[in-house]
């Protein structure tokens, strides 16, 4: 289970995390009390994707993604978010959640748990997916007897 | 001959904009949302990703709408948007071993490591137009188990504990070509070569892949595995420097074995390696086949990479193709006048009497000039 405290994991939860959770978060930090500054304005960007080929292990360029970044400071904590796709409000969001943990906002274990309890969703997600698959695993059965 | 400088009506152009836009909002039905597009066209979706070289489900489901279907225009639509913005930076190189799986089959081995798994397909069933779509959930039923995921191993491991795929050199990962930044000059690497394919144009790849297996080459291949899944895309943190994930993409991943024995001193397998944005298995299939053929560097078309590199970008393609059909009045005047000159200065009678078509009415005459050895039909 990733940490939201630490700021890696805490930057893959928010990344991984749907819009609407992260923007109604960010609108309780905005609370008019708490300055938040924009050191970078939410703009989609391209980030290249590099994959390494399993036969030479070598890496190669499969193609770009489109990606938004956004980076603010509240009460001198930097904080930085990246997101998928075109989605300015949703980066800043996260940015702006990012900062907030950092410098120890008052909402600052709220967002901790709500990034967690999203993971939750997203991991329970992905583990029906999985299943789903695996009830299509094919058992083969031997042919050999049926001549006799 | 006098060059006369023409324009014509932007008013009619926007016309026939507005009547294209026309086709999409025609008749009685709802418009298609966006998001519809996405969810259930999500395979024409991952089509047009891979081969707009654009990962952005999103504005690609935009952009098939938005080319009324289109795969092609809709592709280039992501190329010009993608156009418009910076690079971040490149991602640090996924492993395809950390693919979440949701199918993975192996012709090559009946009893792979982690199973055979179809997972969602229709490959093995009857292909029937159905006139009576159930639109329920056929899985609802479906007693499902509540294993944790698992990561299913790649079965080029499985060769190399063989001994038959060598452990590589390493390979200097600071320099990686990139295409989209510098043209490929040849013989081309083999990083530009694979990123090329992946964005090619999937009927291009599939049939030049398809050459090679009707005769025209030396590949045909056993598929050591084919899986579909998302891949992680991590970056490195700006602020801790640590490897973190941005999100995850959906891609087709295929390795084809092709034993070479006469090409080898040492009769081991070559490898053919394909890996495209979204579920489109044909492609990545074609390009295992493309990037084995092009190793061979043979005499056919599809072993030589300049051949198919240069034919396989549907952009490119499908601009140079349909260029043709807007005005090239200059250029074809141009040859109606080289043509003339030829047919006077050989002496051949005017066809159908001579009468000129071209209506500029002025310039020089043909006999003035002097007359070209071949006829280019060069833009």
């Amino acid at each position: 289970m990733a940490d939201p405290t630490e700021r890696t994991d805490r930057f893959e939860l928010i990344a991984a995390c749907d819009a609407d959770t992260l923007v109604g978060l960010a609108d309780e930090v905005l609370d008019g009390e708490t300055p938040v500054r924009i050191l970078q304005e939410p703009k989609p960007q391209l980030l290249m994707h590099q994959v390494r080929e399993p036969v030479e292990r070598r890496p190669f360029n499969l193609g770009e993604v489109v990606v938004t970044a956004a980076e603010v400071t509240i009460a001198g904590e930097r904080g930085f978010a990246m997101v998928a796709g075109k989605a300015e409000s949703k980066a800043v969001s996260g940015a702006i959640l990012d900062a907030a943990v950092a410098a120890n906002h008052a909402t600052a274990d709220r967002i901790c748990e709500s990034l967690v309890d999203a993971e939750v969703d997203r991991d329970e997600t992905r583990r029906r997916q999985w299943n789903e698959s695996r009830a299509t695993t094919v058992a083969f059965e031997t042919m050999e007897d049926e001549d006799e | 001959m006098g060059y006369v400088a023409v324009k014509a009506g932007e008013e009619v152009i926007r016309r026939a904009e507005d009547l294209f836009e026309k086709r999409r909002v025609d008749g009685e039905d709802e418009p298609v949302s966006v998001e519809q597009v996405e969810s259930q066209f999500s395979r024409l979706v991952g089509q047009v990703m891979s081969e707009g070289g654009l990962y952005a489900p999103k504005l690609a489901a935009r952009a098939v709408k938005q080319a009324q279907g289109d795969a092609a225009e809709a592709a280039f639509l992501l190329r010009a948007y993608r156009s418009t913005l910076e690079r971040y930076d490149d991602s640090l190189p996924s492993s395809p071993d950390a693919m979440f799986a949701t199918r993975r089959v192996s012709p090559a081995y009946k009893d792979v490591p982690g199973g055979q798994i179809l997972g969602a397909t229709k490959d093995y069933t009857q292909r029937l137009l159905d006139f009576e779509f159930d639109e329920s959930d056929p899985t609802d039923e479906w007693d499902l188990g509540d294993d944790e995921p698992e990561s299913l191993r790649n079965v080029m491991e499985v060769l190399r504990d063989e001994g038959l795929v060598s452990d590589p050199d390493p390979v200097d990962d600071t320099d990686v070509t990139d295409t989209t930044r510098e043209p490929v000059m040849f013989p081309a690497p083999r990083d530009a070569i694979l990123q090329e394919l992946a964005r090619g144009e999937t009927g291009a790849v599939t049939a030049l892949a398809y050459s090679a297996l009707r005769g025209y080459g030396q590949v045909h291949p056993t598929l050591g595995e084919v899986r579909v899944g998302s891949l992680p895309v991590e970056i490195e943190h700006p602020y801790t420097g640590e490897s973190a994930e941005v999100t995850s993409v959906e891609v087709t991943e295929s390795e084809s074995v092709v034993p070479v024995y006469a090409k080898r001193d040492d009769p081991q397998f070559s490898f053919g390696y394909g890996l495209v944005f979204g579920r489109n298995e044909r492609k990545a299939i074609g390009m295992t086949i493309l990037d084995a053929s092009i190793q061979l560097d043979g005499d056919e078309p599809a072993e030589d990479a300049e051949f198919v590199l240069d034919t396989v970008d549907g952009i490119d393609s499908f601009g140079f193709i349909e260029h043709l059909k807007l005005p090239h009045y200059v250029t074809f005047q141009s040859i109606l006048d080289r043509i003339r000159a030829i047919r006077e200065r050989k002496g051949l009678d005017p066809v159908d009497g001579g009468e000129r078509t071209d209506g500029d009415g002025g310039g020089d005459t043909p006999s003035d000039r002097e007359a070209p050895q071949a006829v280019s039909d060069d833009d």
